[in-house]
């Protein structure tokens, strides 16, 4: 391989290199994918523009509604960040189960949005947290919402030049709890079989489901919502049997592939497994925080 | 000398290799670097058997860069293999599977001689293929339509696709049938395992002005690789020296010749030294991984449990090439019988071509296939007749005196205490917990491999000792056991031992870092050598003390005779001056053991040297759902015979386990018609360390008559029994066993959902 490694010191400078060279060009963060296609000879890019040392696009800030993460946040910085500990731990779990402790240490979250993969493991979190992605471009600045933004396996709607500036997403209401499952062959190193997160809303007694919001990722070309799991919820007791029957209309949702890592029948076996189980740990999450 | 007053061996000393190794400065085959290297890559075939109608190198040899580009046409016409000689350096006429090497190139950069690789133009013309070891058997396709023209060792059976068929045959096992109180068949499916070692194969190999080549490269097996290479490049041995700078890992993987030809033979054309290295890609295509297999066992048993007879048949997939199958496959039997007594045994091996990437001999060559259907099915056996599963073991193992099924008489049997030990160790007496857990047992037996190993061992003047050996440390730490006992003998500490590189032009010879056999035997040629400079020192020293030979010995460094003494570093000063200095070679071979050949056809290995014993315990939970496999507690009693350092046995089991707990649970070369679908270590999965809980080892110490101190074969064992005491940890937690490795979440939620319905 070879090729020309930039490294701007501003957004737009980065923005204004991606628009010169065109398709030619790549945005290298982490590199933990990037570089994985390259030496694979999946990608041959001309031109890395490498954003790792852009200023203001790293770390979590609170804000008015919610919280804004940079692109350039890394999974050890999410798996560590105080307040994503409580009710939005989802976040948490899935990001201690992308790779192994060297890839946190670098991978970004910006670069496994884009990426695109369909068993991205923080992407259906941010999912049911009905996360934005603010994007600066060539053409200007737009927000779009991440389930628009994420259109087939490894394909965006991001433009030519396009990068993502932040991810935001707004907190929880009161008595809501998040959960994340992941399933694979193994436990560290392992890219998922199913993963699943759930963000779930009880009434103020805790007993009956106000909403909840379902991704599952790796069982589709995309992280999917299953709206109708999550529409057979609403105003339902919380429970084993509203759980289950989401967890089978979530896999009736799934449309998984046959692969070297598991079967379809599997993939869907797993999503009805583990859209219960986060359900249901994010009912045991709500009744732990009440007084 | 009793093992109580031992000061050196048996001690937890740190490894002699260690820091170079954790600090980095270590130079492995991989790192090393000469001036003016070139990259060697290699054209693989992309067909799984076709016809080469066109192959066309001139466009890769005219790019800029590209020092040369080589295929059959360039090289002498030479076969090669251990058991049969079907082997080629590049395809024919003929590809045999998707991987084949075609072509080499040497260029200035890795890039350049990556994309001349592609630039190699091949026409192919498919034929047709088999890739099902039981299809090959009786296949119409030939892998090898030449093979009754190939030499191969004169024991072994072939015909067609079948590279080699032994049995071990005792007494009348259809009669035992009709008499047994019940009858058991089973059919069990292992697969294809990588050896996972962390450094890829890699060589550099350079030719000096007289002709001679020498090679760099991470061989477990420096003097097998010199006589292959000397083979395919049509020299006399003697001008060709392979030196093993380090080695990261091996398991077997790294026995057979890897890449060592291919940078010796673009060196040649070049006249550049040049360095070839595998990819991951190349390693999961093409390597030496642990032959799939398919094992039958039928086994008749009467009421109480007594094995009465078994018929076993193990069906080994080679690969294109033999490799190692055929004597893989006929080990194979050997564990089939098990530590068991049984009157009647009927076993038969069959190592079989098929269009796919040559497998090879991975740590403990055919022990866990075999192990895993004979405790799979030990289990059933007791669960059908409601028999606790150590307690059928029990009633069948072997004790001192019995006989193996070669007809060999068993010494040293420690079965009883290994099962014994492991099951309290686990909790046997809880052994359903909770539901979705259990707890599983498994034992075997396994020898330790023969081959002779020679060792110089010189005496400095400042009293240290220099240890010279052929015999490759391949991480086990061998040497520094070897170098334990070679200290314990002198009366010196294990810092004045120093070892030197391994090269096959100055070291002595060593039948290799294989077969569990490298402290072992390179121990028993350190006793030979330190009684050798006993004599010699004592023969100086008598006429310095004017005492006799007789009633001298060693203590703390000194020849000493009643109340006089003499360093060793005096004894060595004068012997330099008056005799060329203190050197001595040592020696060792294990002879087989006496055995019945009426036993056996075909069989190279017929009996098995010092073997070992051992047996595990597991204690797991399997979700419920989703089938997944969490490992709380694993338990080793393994008999050592003795433990020369407990600490690196210990990591010898560690590991051992850990690859074990891999093939029974994750780790499998998916083939699809031909083609690799996980050539990648993202779709390969090696367990991780969250996969592998802490290992218990308990170190049984019932001594050899053979090992150094008494000591058995180490290294491989520890791989053997885990996929079989985890298939029977699997069936306590939900009450049945899968056949098929590896027992993939997948697999087992399969099943249970069925059983649930």
């Amino acid at each position: 391989m070879s090729f020309d490694l930039h490294r701007p010191s501003s957004l737009a400078e980065a923005v204004a290199l991606a628009g010169l060279f065109g398709p030619g060009a790549r945005f290298i963060a982490g590199g933990t994918d990037v570089v994985i296609q390259i030496n694979r000879g999946k990608i041959a890019p001309a031109h890395l523009i490498d954003i790792s040392l852009l200023p203001g696009l790293a770390g979590i800030a609170a804000t008015a509604e919610g919280y804004a993460i940079g692109p350039l946040t890394t999974y050890r910085t999410i798996e560590r960040h105080a307040a994503f500990q409580g009710p939005l731990s989802a976040l948490v779990e899935a990001a201690a189960v992308v790779g192994g402790h060297q890839v946190r240490n670098i991978a970004t979250v910006g670069g496994n949005i884009v990426n695109a993969s369909p068993a991205a493991d923080f992407v259906p979190p941010l999912l049911t947290l009905d996360a934005v992605l603010d994007i600066a471009g060539p053409q200007g600045d737009r927000t779009v919402a991440l389930r628009d933004f994420i259109t087939g396996p490894g394909k965006t709607s991001l433009g030519a030049g396009e990068l993502v500036t932040a991810i935001r997403f707004a907190r929880l209401a009161a008595n809501s709890a998040t959960a994340f499952f992941k399933e694979g062959r193994r436990k560290a190193m392992e890219i998922s079989v199913v993963c699943v997160a759930a963000s779930l809303t009880l009434d103020a007694s805790g007993t009956r489901c106000v909403s909840a919001r379902l991704a599952v990722g790796a069982a589709g070309p995309t992280a999917l919502r299953p709206e109708r799991a999550e529409a057979s919820l609403a105003g339902q007791a919380a429970g084993l049997t509203s759980f289950r029957d989401a967890g089978r209309l979530a896999a009736e949702a799934s449309s998984p592939i046959s692969d070297v890592r598991a079967s379809a029948d599997h993939r869907r076996h797993l999503v009805a497994v583990l859209v219960e189980r986060a359900l249901t740990r994010c009912a045991e999450r709500i009744a732990g925080a009440r007084p | 000398m009793s093992a109580r007053n031992f000061r050196v061996a048996g001690q937890r000393l740190p490894r002699m290799d260690g820091i170079g190794k954790v600090t980095g400065k270590h130079v492995y085959a991989a790192d090393f670097t000469l001036a003016g290297m070139l990259f060697g890559k290699i054209l693989r075939s992309t067909r799984a058997h076709a016809l080469i109608r066109r192959l066309d190198t001139s466009r890769a040899a005219a790019m800029p860069g590209v020092r040369a580009v080589i295929t059959a046409a360039d090289i002498p016409a030479v076969r090669f293999g251990q058991a049969v000689r079907d082997t080629t350096v590049f395809a024919l006429d003929r590809v045999l599977f998707m991987g084949h090497p075609i072509a080499a190139v040497a260029a200035v950069s890795l890039e350049i001689a990556v994309q001349a690789l592609a630039a190699i133009d091949v026409d192919y013309e498919d034929l047709p293929a088999v890739f099902d070891m039981e299809a090959a058997l009786k296949s119409a396709v030939l892998v090898h339509p030449e093979w009754a023209t190939y030499k191969a060792l004169p024991i072994i059976a072939r015909s067609g696709n079948i590279s080699g068929r032994a049995r071990i045959k005792a007494g009348d096992v259809e009669a035992a049938f009709a008499g047994a109180h019940r009858v058991y068949e089973h059919r069990f499916t292992t697969a294809l395992q990588h050896p996972g070692y962390t450094e890829p194969r890699a060589a550099v190999a350079d030719w000096d002005a007289n002709g001679n080549v020498t090679v760099w490269t991470g061989t477990q097996l420096p003097f097998d690789t010199q006589n292959t290479l000397a083979e395919i490049l049509d020299l006399p041995s003697s001008r060709v020296r392979v030196i093993v700078p380090g080695i990261g890992g091996g398991f077997g993987g790294k026995l057979r010749i890897g890449v060592e030809h291919f940078a010796a033979l673009l060196a040649r054309k070049t006249a550049r030294p040049v360095r070839v290295i595998t990819t991951s890609e190349e390693e999961l295509t093409h390597s030496y991984p642990r032959q799939a297999t398919v094992v039958t066992l039928k086994t008749g048993v009467d009421r109480d449990g007594h094995l009465l007879a078994r018929q076993g048949r193990i069906v080994l997939d080679c690969g294109a090439y033999a490799g190692s199958g055929p004597a893989t496959a006929a080990i194979a039997l050997q564990v089939l019988a098990g530590p068991y007594k049984t009157a009647a045994l009927a076993l038969e091996s069959f190592a079989v071509y098929t269009n796919k990437g040559t497998s090879g001999s991975f740590r403990g060559p055919a022990g866990p296939m075999a192990n895993f259907a004979v405790e799979s099915q030990m289990d059933m056996i007791a669960a059908d007749l409601g028999l606790d599963p150590l307690e059928i073991r029990l009633r069948n193992i072997v004790h001192e005196g019995d006989r193996g099924p070669s007809g060999e008489v068993l010494r040293a049997v420690s079965i009883e205490e290994c099962l014994r030990r492991a099951a309290a160790a686990i909790g046997w007496d809880d052994r359903k917990p909770a539901p979705g857990r259990g707890k599983g047992i498994a034992c075997g037996w396994w020898m330790t491999t023969g081959g002779s190993s020679g060792v110089y061992v010189k005496i400095n003047p400042d009293g240290s000792a220099t240890l010279v050996s052929g015999a490759v440390e391949i991480g086990t730490g061998a040497i520094t056991g070897a170098s334990q006992i070679l200290a314990e003998e002198l009366s010196l500490d294990l810092a004045d031992i120093s070892v030197t590189g391994v090269d096959t032009q100055a070291a002595p010879y060593d039948y290799g870092a294989q077969g569990s056999r490298t402290a072992f035997s390179v121990g028993n040629a350190c006793l030979a050598a330190a009684a050798d400079l006993r004599r010699q020192m004592f023969a100086i020293a008598a006429a310095q003390l004017d005492a006799p030979v007789e009633a001298m010995v060693l203590r703390d460094k000194h020849v000493v005779a009643g109340d006089k003494s003499i360093s060793i570093a005096e004894v060595a000063r004068i012997s330099r001056l008056s005799g060329g200095g203190l050197i001595a070679h040592g020696t060792a071979i294990s002879p087989s053991p006496a055995y019945d050949p009426g036993r056996l056809e075909n069989h190279p290995l017929p009996a098995w040297n010092t073997p070992s014993f051992h047996a595990h315990a597991v204690d797991l939970s399997v979700d419920p759902d989703t089938g997944t496999v969490d490992i709380h507690r694993y338990v080793v009693a393994q008999d050592v015979g003795f433990a020369i350092n407990p600490t690196y046995i210990e990591g010898q089991i560690e590991g051992g386990v850990a690859q074990g707990i891999g093939q029974a649970l994750s780790e499998e070369i998916v083939y699809q018609d031909g083609k690799v679908m996980n050539a990648n270590l993202t779709d390969y999965k090696m367990p991780t360390a969250l996969d592998v809980p802490d290992i218990e080892s308990i170190l049984v110490e019932c001594a050899s008559v053979a090992g150094p101190y008494g000591a058995k074969g180490v290294g491989e064992p520890p791989c053997i029994e885990p996929p079989a005491a985890i298939a029977n940890a699997i069936a306590a937690a939900t009450g049945f066993w899968l056949p098929s490795l590896p027992m993939t979440a997948e697999k087992i939620a399969r099943e249970l959902r069925a059983r649930r319905k």
